[in-house]
């Protein structure tokens, strides 16, 4: 049967694991950010072999299940002598991962801009340098914001696969509370609350930068 | 042309939202005359039309089809059920500025798929009737193709070859020619003009003043949702007598004048 | 690479790439042509099932597969719902995908033309044939890229379902790699053989797709 109380009870210590949950997406972002943009900039290089390691990248990480590279990382960064905390590895791997997909977003919010205005900037005279800081970059960075929300709310809950490899986040927190309260039903749909609170708190704020971009 | 219907709308009313897009428009349809509605875009001819085969629906009057009320059991009374409004629809023709052509299936395969689905014909006897259609729209070498290989007018033709393997009583036509490149507008009225010699009800929206003023045996010319005035085309066309009329000729003749 | 542990492990391998391959092949289905109803039902049911419907998207899009996977399977039992890992991961396969399936066929039947809608409806056509003859065929074509993106999606999902101990092939690939330690080479395939396997997908979906909309491309 289900008991409304355990339920109930079983949101607070899952709360604090929350935090965590939430630090890792939040991190994850910002590092898939910071090398999204090189990716990014070398996709959209007139250098070939740049394309080609960018595409490759991309195609990678796309390619392959975060849980696989969760678990290739893990084994894999030891053993070439990096030693790092299992949160760090996890932190970075998420934000690997996370950079294939913002820099496919980037690279299709710059695609989609009319090349007109490529096109009247140079008719101007507009130096190359100018045309990507003054009037592609800040449109491209717009028109993404809400794509990298929902970017942000794909990554909690990827997040909850970290939980493999032992960080004592949301899913993870539940499991142990699970196997001490012998209440899995209880304790899971609670972790899912939670999990929905947090994205639909995200959702909304997508919507709302939607909507002020479209103003 | 046997069978022809004869339409007649009654005191018509019609909002989107706030906008009041029909004012108690009356109107007769005569059977076998073309009926040309003209008027500024805006004016409600489109949404006339589309409330002739309930597309649209109307808020209160009548539009009765050979004497049937459409839309309604009664009027004012509650909601037609969808058999009946298939089966009234089923002799109404209709086509529209876009064509609207199936693009996943071929010139022959949009035509027969009303016959087959809506009048129950077995595959060979709706094609030999598709056939025809097509053969009588000029398009018997196109049948195989696909509309996006199709030129505009090609598409319009091959709409309007749907709509006549249904054998209508009546057509309706929202703009036809509007969405065509100019030298294509020719084939298409051509084969609305043999139509019109056959004796088929047409009611036409439409900007060609030239079809209206030598095909049409009634203009009527309508403004902000009203029905200003109806009579021969050489009375609204060449000496109106309403302003609004004249203020419309004028902007359409410095338009098209060069 | 030690070639006796290939010879020794290669059945156990074989059989999670079966069950890999046949999880991702019933969840694709499962799920789409559940996703296919909702979207119907979300099109020409009443309201209120329409708010219901809407929930349910929400909270299945909003919460991660894993922990979905785990009241499914070990919450299911205190409800009564009994069952094994590979049904239980074939279930939750099917509701995870079933609202983003939902989603693709809605804004697919969307993107069908009022127009062609209006041009069946005024030559008396019913609802249903409507439906069966323009809005399926147009939906599901103008549908098909966003369909194989979310399988490619759904194939590195089915990966989770081996922490549920579904034995498919990242479970015995962990089996594997556990009783030989050879955690970084079995791992390093592992990934190899998804990137493999999600680009070959890809390329096929791509060709099917020019294939399928060869009559819907303008001519220029």
């Amino acid at each position: 049967m289900f008991s409304v109380a355990t339920f109930l009870s079983s949101f607070e210590p899952l709360f604090w694991a929350a935090r965590f949950t939430l630090l890792i997406s939040v991190l994850g972002i910002a590092l898939g950010l910071v090398i999204a943009a090189l990716v990014c900039a070398a996709a959209l290089s007139r250098f070939a072999p740049f394309r080609w390691l960018a595409a490759l990248w991309v195609s990678f990480l796309r390619g392959v299940p975060l849980l696989v590279q969760l678990l290739l990382f893990y084994y894999l960064l030891p053993v070439i002598g990096i030693d790092v905390p299992a949160l760090v590895a996890a932190v970075v791997t998420v934000g690997i991962c996370a950079s294939a997909y913002i820099s496919e977003i980037w690279r299709g919010a710059i695609m989609a801009l009319p090349t007109g205005q490529v096109a009247a900037a140079t008719a101007i005279g507009m130096a190359p340098r100018d045309i990507w800081t003054r009037i592609i970059l800040p449109q491209a960075f717009k028109l993404s914001l809400p794509a990298l929300v929902n970017e942000l709310i794909l990554l909690v809950k990827a997040s909850s696969l970290v939980s493999v490899v032992g960080i004592l986040e949301l899913t993870r927190a539940s499991q142990a509370q699970a196997a001490t309260t012998f209440r899995p039903l209880e304790v899971y749909l609670a972790a899912a609350c939670i999990y929905l609170l947090i994205n639909l708190f995200l959702a909304a704020l997508g919507r709302y930068l939607e909507h002020r971009l479209a103003v | 042309m046997p069978g022809a219907s004869s339409v007649e709308i009654r005191k018509v009313n019609k909002h989107h939202g706030q906008f009041h897009a029909l004012k108690d428009v009356d109107l007769d349809i005569l059977p076998g005359k073309v009926t040309c509605l003209i008027g500024p875009s805006g004016s409600g001819k489109s949404t006339l039309l589309r409330c002739i085969n309930f597309l649209d629906e109307y808020e209160s009057g009548e539009i009765r089809i050979d004497g049937q009320l459409i839309g309604y059991q009664s009027p004012g009374g509650a909601r037609m059920p969808g058999r009946t409004l298939r089966e009234i629809r089923r002799s109404i023709g209709m086509v529209f500025q876009q064509f609207n052509l199936w693009p996943h299936m071929t010139a022959l395969g949009n035509v027969t798929e009303g016959l087959i689905r809506v009048r129950g014909l077995p595959k060979t006897e709706a094609e030999r009737r598709a056939r025809e259609a097509l053969e009588k729209v000029g398009l018997s070498d196109k049948m195989a193709s696909h509309p996006s290989r199709l030129s505009g007018g090609q598409q319009q033709r091959v709409a309007i070859a749907r709509t006549l393997a249904m054998e209508p009583r009546l057509m309706l036509f929202d703009e036809p020619t509007s969405a065509l490149d100019p030298e294509l507008v020719g084939e298409v009225l051509n084969v609305m003009k043999t139509l019109a010699t056959e004796g088929m009800t047409m009611v036409v929206v439409t900007h060609e003043m030239g079809f209206a003023a030598h095909v049409a045996d009634q203009v009527a010319f309508m403004e902000k949702g009203e029905l200003v005035s109806v009579d021969v085309p050489d009375k609204i066309l060449h000496n109106p007598q309403d302003s609004r009329i004249k203020a419309f000729l004028r902007t359409y003749h410095e338009r098209n004048s060069f | 690479m030690d070639w006796t542990i290939l010879q020794q492990y290669g059945p156990l391998l074989l059989s999670g790439f079966g069950t890999t391959i046949l999880c991702w092949a019933l969840g694709t289905v499962f799920s789409m042509v559940l996703g296919l109803l909702i979207a119907l039902l979300q099109r020409y049911g009443p309201r209120p099932l329409g708010w219901v419907i809407q929930a349910y998207i929400e909270i299945i899009r909003g919460t991660p597969f894993l922990v979905q996977l785990f009241v499914l399977y070990y919450g299911g039992p205190l409800i009564g719902l009994r069952l094994d890992a590979l049904p239980a991961g074939l279930l939750g396969l099917t509701i995870y995908g079933s609202p983003y399936f939902a989603e693709i066929f809605r804004s697919a039947f969307n993107a069908v033309p009022l127009g062609q809608i209006e041009a069946a409806r005024a030559i008396g056509m019913s609802e249903l044939s409507i439906i069966r003859r323009i809005l399926l065929p147009l939906g599901l074509v103008s549908a098909l890229p966003a369909l194989v993106n979310f399988s490619i999606i759904l194939t590195k999902e089915t990966v989770i379902l081996s922490i549920i101990t579904v034995p498919e092939l990242t479970y015995q690939t962990q089996r594997m790699s556990t009783e030989t330690f050879r955690y970084i080479e079995a791992n390093l395939a592992l990934a190899l053989f998804f990137w493999a396997l999600v680009e070959t997908i890809s390329r096929v979906g791509r060709k099917l797709e020019k294939r399928v909309t060869r009559h819907l491309i303008e001519r220029t």
